[in-house]
């Protein structure tokens, strides 16, 4: 057996999304320099690299969507399209000196905590690292959920998901199935409804739409974007308190949560005048339990001749059939899966190791959670961006990440002064925030009757990945470090006696 | 003019519940949001006074139920007395005092002003100190100036003409322009369709061109926080600077937002209150909060 020799970091970060990048671009301006980005795939980027499919798009406004470091003066529109987002995201990462940190086409096998050196091994495919801290910026939306379909192994025509898409398959003249009606979905249909012969859209459930109010960017806008900054910066916070005031809708507040509902079947009425398809289309559960979605050109795609709503799950493939629980089948050449991802539930959970072999995964039997949603009992030195009770259903998460690289930069600054070798937090302190939360969570809609969505653990139920409070709120609890519910252990002494300077 | 039976209006919060209580011959409506969704009952209960023109509902119907969630919270329909022409502070305070005597039987509260309110909750405090445990201005003032004189009478001769541009003078000056370049078409002619006043509104129009309360502020000592509108024609952000300057154990924070902070800015201005009523002396005296930089 050959071993590879393992290269010391102070600190390991693993992804390269809005999170990873954020990290490591603040840890460029402190002059902290001793850290790596390990990334799986052969380029940065996150959700954006993944997701190109046609239509791709962000559903919160890109004056929002972006660094509060880095406005961006330069965006083609109000909604900018996820290449334009990508983009940003590669540009900021190579102006913030970031790029000869990162080790692309380096997936992470497993991450273990060495209780005798104190310090995390990651051990990847062909290399393995030492850091004193590791830091998962892994996202909600990184590894695609695939329903497991009877039948679908025999399928004679083409299937992909809509993370991975397959630009080498040409869509036009052709029969499609998309199975899915959320946020990729609705965004992926109008694009392939536009040349496909025939287009299917499996229906488990109908999703609230809004009218999308997007406008492009004109040069000149640009040019005056350039030339005042503060005017992206007073657009930008007028974004996110309006966002913000959304929250009262999600939050319950019944007059709120009626005028919400109100707009969107309004929009829908205004848009499909069939009563049948409008009946199809109109969704049976609280609005904002899923993802309320975006669109000004999903319900006239779907009065399209071409196009059919089967308003039933996809439930079995036979040969080229495919079809719907209600029994209905479709002969279709290719089958996109629309499905979403592995959210509530992060593979990585399998791979990170913390005390007594004790992974991330036999941590959270009943669903992912975290102390300040950041940090976990058992994983000293350990920090997760983006990762439980982060999500948010109104606004933007880059103002999350960004609260948690701030909370993860006070923590190591505190280790520092304090003298600190490790830190995670206690049992107890956790188990109190997280019960708080899920008392908070309570009047929410995502706890509202007949909710389903994978905001919530496939298992327990609980709300294990949103945020159940405005988006400010976060920041006022979790963007600060406080060493309060936190096990430190003091750095050991030095084997060499410092000297001590004896009186002359 | 403002209906004293407004407490048919059920949708102010699921669970408040509502009374009608007679003060110097005016009927004023209260409503109470009960116990806090969420259990934090340590905290003071918080009694929301609405500024010109308004009413629990039209000013507070986001603030009520999302404070409500922490924190018991009352409010009040300020009502119109008998003798209109003489209506002064001293009526509204009454109101507002007997409104927290009733409530919670002179239990010590937060009291929250906009505007108007804020004049009143000011003097309230000077008036009350023993019910008023903290203290709340939102876009308050203390002396009327030349500014808002000049505004005054123009809104008053409007009035008198019964002009259809009342309502534009109102909402020209109520938002900050670029709430006003970003609203809706139909979310603006919603709001100029909202602005319908009546002799109430107009006598609320004679008590805030000649307030002078600064005597009194300056004998406030509950803990106070002050907010301002950085983008306000009303009451010009100076106003609450002054008010910051004036009250000894104050705080304060200035919202990028015209007058109408509880419109433009609802859900900034219902999580810094809900903060400050957690824990009032989270801010020592003389800070000015930061702004979140979103």
């Amino acid at each position: 057996m050959t071993t590879t020799p393992s290269q010391s970091f102070d600190i390991v970060i693993v992804g390269s999304g809005f999170a990873g990048v954020a990290m490591a671009a603040q840890l460029k301006r402190r002059g902290m320099d001793d850290f790596v980005l390990l990334e799986r795939a052969d380029d940065i980027g996150g959700t954006w690299r993944d997701n190109t499919y046609p239509g791709a798009a962000c559903d919160v406004p890109s004056p929002l969507y972006s660094f509060s470091f880095r406005l961006n003066p330069d965006w083609s529109r109000l909604f900018a399209p996820g290449h334009e987002i990508l983009r940003y995201l590669k540009d900021v990462a190579e102006e913030e000196g970031i790029m000869p940190h990162v080790r692309l086409s380096t997936p992470v096998e497993e991450a273990a905590w060495n209780e005798a050196t104190g310090r995390w091994t990651v051990r990847t495919a062909n290399s393995v690292f030492d850091a004193r801290v590791l830091v998962f910026g892994m996202g909600h939306l990184a590894d695609e959920a695939m329903p497991a379909i009877p039948g679908l192994q025999g399928f004679t025509g083409d299937v992909f998901h809509s993370a991975r898409w397959r630009h080498d398959i040409d869509v036009s003249g052709k029969r499609i199935g998309i199975v899915g009606s959320g946020a990729s979905a609705i965004q992926i249909v109008p694009e392939v409804a536009k040349s496909a012969a025939e287009v299917v859209v499996f229906q488990r459930s109908a999703p609230y739409i809004m009218p999308r109010l997007d406008r492009a960017f004109s040069e000149s806008d640009r040019r005056t974007f350039r030339r005042n900054p503060d005017l992206m910066r007073e657009m930008r916070e007028n974004i996110f308190w309006y966002l913000e005031s959304t929250f009262a809708s999600r939050r319950g507040i019944p007059s709120y949560l009626k005028e919400n509902k109100r707009l969107a079947l309004a929009h829908l009425n205004a848009q499909v005048q069939d009563e049948t398809l409008r009946a199809v289309l109109t969704p049976d559960y609280e609005i904002g339990c899923k993802r309320v979605l975006l669109s000004n050109d999903y319900y006239p795609t779907m009065t399209r001749e071409n196009v059919v709503v089967e308003p039933s799950a996809l439930a079995g493939v036979d040969g080229a059939t495919a079809q719907g629980a209600s029994g209905a089948g479709y002969d279709v050449d290719a089958l996109i899966f629309c499905t979403g991802f592995e959210a509530a539930r992060p593979p990585f959970a399998k791979i990170v190791r913390g005390r007594h072999g004790q992974t991330l995964e036999d941590a959270w039997a009943d669903g992912m959670e975290a102390f300040a949603s950041t940090t976990a009992h058992g994983f000293p030195n350990f920090f997760m961006l983006n990762g439980p009770n982060t999500g948010l259903g109104h606004n933007s998460i880059v103002y999350i990440i960004e609260s948690q690289v701030d909370y993860v930069l006070e923590a190591l600054d505190w280790m520092e002064r304090e003298g600190v070798a490790t830190l995670e937090p206690d049992a107890a302190a956790q188990a109190a925030y997280v019960d708080g939360l899920q008392d908070q969570a309570r009047g929410t809609v995502w706890l509202s009757n007949g909710c389903k969505s994978w905001y919530l653990d496939p298992g327990s139920r609980k709300l294990t990945l949103v945020w159940p409070d405005f988006t400010h709120a976060f920041r006022h609890r979790n963007g600060s470090f406080s060493p309060s519910g936190y096990v430190a252990e003091p750095r050991a002494e030095p084997l060499v006696p410092t000297p001590v300077l004896a009186d002359a | 003019m403002v209906q004293a039976t407004a407490a048919v209006q059920p949708s102010i919060s699921e669970q408040a519940t509502s009374a009608s209580i007679e003060v110097g011959g005016a009927s004023v409506t209260l409503y109470d949001s009960g116990l806090p969704v969420n259990g934090t009952a340590s905290r003071a209960p918080i009694v929301l006074l609405h500024g010109t023109g308004g009413t629990a509902l039209s000013h507070f119907g986001f603030l009520l139920p999302i404070l409500a969630l922490n924190q018991r919270v009352i409010a009040l329909d300020f009502a119109p007395v008998a003798d209109l022409e003489a209506m002064s502070l001293d009526d509204l305070v009454a109101q507002a005092r007997a409104v927290i005597k009733h409530a919670v039987d002179d239990a010590p509260v937060t009291v929250l002003g906009y505007s108007l309110g804020a004049v009143v909750a000011a003097a309230l405090a000077a008036r009350h100190p023993e019910v008023t445990k903290n203290l709340v201005l939102v876009a308050g003032w203390m002396a009327t100036d030349a500014q808002q004189r000049l505004r005054n009478s123009v809104w008053t001769a409007l009035f008198d003409a019964k002009s259809p541009q009342l309502a534009e003078f109102t909402v020209f000056t109520a938002f900050s322009p670029s709430f006003l370049r970003a609203m809706a078409p139909a979310q603006l002619q919603r709001s100029l369709q909202s602005i319908r006043p009546g002799p109430f509104d107009a006598a609320q129009m004679r008590i805030n061109r000649d307030v002078d309360i600064a005597a009194e502020v300056a004998c406030i000592k509950a803990p106070t926080l002050v907010v301002g509108c950085a983008r306000d024609q009303m009451v010009p952000a100076a106003h609450s600077k002054a008010l910051f300057g004036l009250i000894d154990d104050c705080r304060y924070y200035e919202a990028d937002c015209g007058h109408a902070i509880i419109f433009e800015r609802p859900a900034e201005l219902a999580q810094l209150v809900d903060q400050f009523n957690e824990q009032p002396d989270r801010h020592a005296p003389g800070v000015r909060i930061a702004n979140d930089r979103p």
